[in-house]
């Protein structure tokens, strides 16, 4: 969302009190909860699932979720978007699993949900999503081709055998661009204090 | 999957919350994080490493019948009776709060009228009790009359910057305001005047309850704030 830091202070600090008057069943606070973040998180599943319609029923079982669970949320352990985020995207990956025992083959990217052409790649969402939290470097450290498949993976949801498909790479190969691509990514991001 | 060795863990943690943990070891993982705090640890120090990256995503409005749907359904999860802690109170708190200490109440509601055979007409008598079931405030009118009076029976304080609003919890919808009993500090009474006569007013209106507010009562027209008291409706005649 904004990448300034006092005003995503200001957003967390908003968000949490919204949250709070949510526990207490304000549906106006709940509303604008809503209203503020459902876009952001809309994206998020549209991204993953690629259509519109399982995008939509993500959002909405996501919200009625935090509509009965928001008092579980405890500030002092995750920002709230961070929370939100997570609730959304742990959805879409269970529908993910439950189309893959359905046996779906896999869409091209260019398939499915219109994802207009100038919209950013994975890979430029990576960088910019790396730059809101001045982490850029850590990013910019990893191998180009870790880079790509942590990027696919986090902002598309692919899978390891979809990645290998998609990249056109043996499984094990990605994998262990994944692999090392995550343990890079956390070493660095530690050193720097951004996380731990 | 050894998730005995913390790095181990962690390595399936990042992978996890990246989304390339899948199948069954995607829910053993998701299981054990619920009861293991090294394991949940582990994922929450990944949401925190990766999640935020997210809020690169070009955020696009959904379509408005989304919202109208979770309107929808969380609307008819709160006509659901169902009893839950005072001040724990999401979704439609106020149905199921009628029962809350009937018994207490009634007990309490009877012995208090006893020795007052001047109301033959017939009362309505409110006890309104905390979530200890300690009865706090009590509320009562002649059936024909246009005025609740409301009076403290136990101290109540409330911060110069908060209000106590009166809420009257109808069978179906949503609680309706009667006003502000903040008044009551000072005498301890606290008259609230009643649009019709009180046996109208409190029609199909099985209880009462005792919200603190900002100043001023709840922005909202809905409750906003904690329920402190609750309390059925006697109708004694």
């Amino acid at each position: 969302m904004q990448s300034d830091p006092a005003k995503q202070l200001e957003r967390n600090a908003r968000l949490m009190e919204l949250l709070a008057r949510t526990a207490l069943a304000d549906q106006q606070a709940f509303a604008e909860l809503y209203r503020l973040t459902s876009p952001h998180l809309y994206a998020v599943a549209l991204r993953i699932l690629r259509e519109a319609a399982p995008a939509e029923e993500v959002l909405q079982e996501s919200f009625v979720n935090i509509w009965h669970h928001a008092g579980s949320y405890v500030a002092a352990k995750s920002q709230p978007l961070t929370w939100l985020t997570s609730i959304v995207r742990n959805r879409c990956l269970d529908q993910l699993r439950r189309r893959e025992l359905e046996t779906v083959t896999m869409d091209d990217e260019e398939e499915g949900v219109a994802i207009a052409a100038e919209d950013p790649t994975p890979l430029d969402m990576l960088l910019s999503g790396a730059d809101t939290r001045a982490v850029r470097g850590c990013v910019e450290a990893l191998e180009p081709t870790q880079k790509q498949a942590i990027a696919l993976a986090f902002f598309q949801g692919l899978s390891h055998s979809e990645l290998a498909a998609h990249l056109r790479q043996p499984l094990g190969t990605v994998k262990s661009w994944v692999r090392r691509g995550l343990e890079r990514l956390r070493d660095c991001l530690d050193r720097a204090g951004v996380t731990r | 999957m050894n998730l005995h060795d913390p790095e181990r863990a962690d390595a399936l943690a990042g992978e996890y919350v990246l989304g390339t943990l899948r199948g069954r070891a995607r829910q053993r993982l998701e299981r054990l994080a619920r009861t293991d705090r090294i394991v949940a640890d582990a994922v929450r120090g990944w949401e925190e490493r990766l999640l935020p990256l997210a809020e690169a995503l070009p955020p696009i409005a959904p379509p408005s019948r989304v919202w109208a749907a979770i309107l929808a359904r969380i609307r008819s999860a709160a006509t659901t009776p169902r009893a839950r802690s005072l001040l724990w109170a999401p979704a439609g708190w106020w149905r199921g709060l009628a029962l809350v200490g009937l018994a207490t109440s009634l007990a309490l509601a009877i012995a208090l009228l006893k020795p007052a055979p001047e109301a033959p007409e017939g009362t309505l008598v409110v006890v309104l009790a905390g979530g200890d079931a300690k009865p706090v405030l009590v509320a009562t009118a002649a059936r024909a009359s246009r005025y609740l009076v409301v009076k403290a029976i136990a101290p109540v304080a409330v911060a110069p910057d908060r209000s106590l609003q009166l809420w009257m919890l109808p069978e179906t919808g949503n609680p309706r305001s009667l006003g502000l009993v903040s008044t009551i500090a000072p005498s301890g009474v606290a008259r609230i005047e009643l649009p019709v006569a009180a046996d109208r007013a409190l029609q199909n209106i099985p209880a009462l309850a005792i919200s603190l507010e900002p100043a001023g009562g709840s922005p909202t027209g809905l409750p906003t704030g904690p329920v402190l008291y609750t309390g059925p409706v006697q109708r004694l005649y």
